[in-house]
């Protein structure tokens, strides 16, 4: 066996043992709370694999994630807003969220048409997939947009940092003033539970937390696939060399273009899921800690690595949930975070996985080279 | 014969200053041209024209016949230009063979480059590159790690992987060994006649080594052009170095 075969079958033996854990954790842990909990980690987990994708592959620092993650997460609330106990407790027969009625002119009807200016929008998402499909296309239609714009005119580096950054900010201050229709600062709250068909799935259901799982997996291996395209290594060459890359004949900008969007599409999903198991959706998910926060998790896991930087998230996220419990630790974690971030840029750029990667390397090597010390009765370097 | 390049009064004006200067030359297909020049005679901004790297403000620049003057880069290597720099350009991430699978671009697409693996006659050429070159016992080695030597080799290799028809070199042996300039030229003379070549070179031993046709460019414009050792002798050439230590 070469070093190369060794390295390969521990590469996949990681993830093999990822998804066997990931999969199989509701046969060890009974806790549905503790469920619900790790379901929004591997959200954020799905997160950290879209940072992945674009920082460590695409060169693309995205500062402002949580805008398509936020997206995400508006769309299908939405739809579980109107589908909640209270948005039919409106006195209407058609459902009709209950914070519009308080923001509402005296003597508008009590109508989804006409209730509160822009109240129409509102209209399609009474069904369930509009506002599921649209989780999906809102973020992938808003990045191709900002990409193509952003690629085309070959802004690169710090520029797409500051760019992406002002865009989350924006649209944050965007949902807050459209009170209204958003329920500005307090967001969407009070959902109802997805459902399909006929099936309602309670956050707190062993069968929620598989919808997320299934989908972090398949997430996880989908993107893996993706880099390990043809498509992929061009466009990791594209973050080496963009000259290089288009005097062999690449569109560049294309690349850059696909993967953005791709990046933010998985964001989009994973506001979708975050909300089915969180049951709400806030202008905090376009915060720009959060955006920074999913950074730092890539970071500390590994951004050039997918499964590093998801394990990077939920670790994280984990230890925070077990650490927040003392309250003297609260403040304490994100100092001791801030200081990891700094610790692993300066010393350890490819984070954890960088470091697992290294040990396996020395491993490997112990192998390839005690067999071929046996075989040829070489002595060891 | 065959027109592979034809570069037709071509001129590009930096707020007043023409770094070229009305520049007409042909060149044949599979011929093997050496642009000489001092320094600053503009011969990069003459590849950076062709390529497309620079936008000219006056001419044409023709490959086999198809005007392909001021298109964006991509397009004009898709055309069948392959581009080496003068300071070395290759994916320094990413491993020697890599960097080799990425020079395969005759599908440029990213949705027809969704997909694992690649054609066994592209996995051919890659070997054939491999041996040319001598990259095999650092295929596996990141680009960046590679000697400067090595780098340009990985360079040139991987115009041929791509198959450029016309391949633009600058410098190729800038800041090589005697033992590796000596190399570089066993494999630009390999490609003569299946490539063509347009060749900027300051080291005189290896020009003699491979030049057939020379180019002389001064100030933008073109001087001379003919067999070598018409050129050594050219009175006008001998002035346009004066100064600057002349052909040696
Ligand atoms: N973008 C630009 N704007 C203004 N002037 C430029 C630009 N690019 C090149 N020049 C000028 O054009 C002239 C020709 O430069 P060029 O690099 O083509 O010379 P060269 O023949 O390649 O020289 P060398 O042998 O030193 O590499 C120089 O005086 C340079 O300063
Ligand atoms: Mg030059």
């Amino acid at each position: 066996m070469t070093r190369n075969t060794l390295f390969r079958l521990g590469d996949w033996g990681i993830y093999a043992l990822f998804i066997v854990i990931v999969l199989g954790l509701p046969l060890m842990m009974d806790d549905v709370f503790w469920l619900n909990r790790i379901a929004k980690y591997l959200v954020y987990g799905m997160l950290g694999i879209a940072i992945a994708l674009s920082w460590g592959y695409a060169g693309i620092l995205n500062l402002g994630q949580g805008l398509f993650f936020g997206l995400g997460a508006y769309m299908v609330a939405m739809s579980l807003k109107l589908q909640s106990y209270t948005s039919m407790q409106q006195g209407s027969d058609r459902p009709v969220p209950d914070f519009m009625l308080w923001n509402a002119e005296p003597g508008a009807p009590t109508e989804l048409c006409c209730i509160v200016k822009g109240s129409w929008l509102w209209l399609p998402f009474q069904a369930q997939w509009f506002g599921m499909v649209m989780a999906i296309a809102v973020p992938v239609i808003v990045a191709l947009i900002l990409s193509s714009a952003i690629f085309r005119l070959r802004v690169s580096g710090v520029y797409v940092a500051i760019i992406t950054l002002a865009l989350v900010l924006l649209v944050r201050l965007l949902i807050i003033d459209a009170q209204p229709v958003t329920n500005g600062f307090n967001g969407l709250t009070d959902l109802g539970w997805l459902t399909v068909a006929g099936i309602e799935f309670d956050p707190y259901m062993v069968s929620t937390y598989y919808i997320v799982a299934v989908s972090t997996c398949a997430v996880l291996l989908l993107t893996r696939w993706l880099v390990s395209t043809r498509a992929g290594l061009i466009l990791q060459s594209t973050r080496d060399d963009p000259n290089r890359a288009r005097y062999l004949g690449y569109d560049v900008a294309a690349y850059q273009v696909f993967f953005f969007t791709v990046s933010a599409g998985i964001a989009g999903f994973a506001g979708m899921l975050y909300v089915i198991a969180a049951e709400f959706a806030s202008p905090s998910f376009l915060d720009i800690t959060f955006s920074i926060s999913m950074v730092v998790w890539a970071a500390v896991g590994g951004r050039s690595s997918l499964i590093g930087a998801a394990i990077g998230a939920i670790l994280i996220n984990t230890i925070e949930a077990t650490a927040s419990e003392t309250e003297m630790f609260q403040e304490a974690w994100k100092l001791i975070i801030g200081v990891i971030f700094v610790l692993v840029v300066l010393y350890m750029p490819r984070g954890l996985a960088g470091l697992a990667q290294d040990l396996a390397g020395r491993i490997a090597d112990a192998r390839v080279g005690g067999k071929q010390r046996a075989r040829t009765g070489a002595p060891a370097e | 014969m065959v027109a592979a390049l034809t570069i037709d009064a071509l001129e590009v004006d930096f707020g007043g200053f023409k770094a070229v200067d009305g520049l007409t030359t042909v060149i044949d297909e599979g011929e093997l041209r050496v642009v000489l020049g001092p320094n600053g005679a503009g011969k990069t901004t003459l590849m950076d024209l062709i390529s497309g790297k620079t936008g000219s403000t006056g001419g044409e620049v023709r490959l086999f016949g198809r005007d392909i003057t001021n298109r964006p880069e991509h397009q004009i290597a898709r055309a069948g230009v392959g581009r080496k720099f003068q300071i070395p350009s290759v994916f320094r991430d990413l491993t020697v063979h890599d960097n080799l699978r990425v020079a395969v671009s005759q599908v440029p697409g990213v949705f027809r480059n969704l997909r694992l693996g690649m054609a066994a006659a592209d996995r051919a050429r890659i070997e054939e590159v491999i041996a040319l070159t001598g990259l095999e016992p650092v295929l596996d080695t990141v680009a960046g790690d590679l000697s400067h030597g090595q780098m340009q080799w990985l360079e040139l290799g991987m115009l041929i992987t791509q198959q450029a028809r016309v391949i633009l070199l600058d410098e190729p042996t800038a800041g090589m060994t005697q033992a590796e300039t000596l190399k570089t030229a066993d494999i630009i003379l390999s490609l003569k006649g299946s490539h063509t070549l347009l060749v900027v070179e300051h080291d005189m031993a290896f020009v003699r080594k491979i030049a057939e046709r020379v180019t002389v460019m001064h100030m933008g414009k073109l001087l001379a052009e003919g067999p070598m050792a018409k050129i050594e002798a050219d009175p006008a050439v001998r002035e346009a170095y004066l100064g600057t230590g002349g052909l040696h």
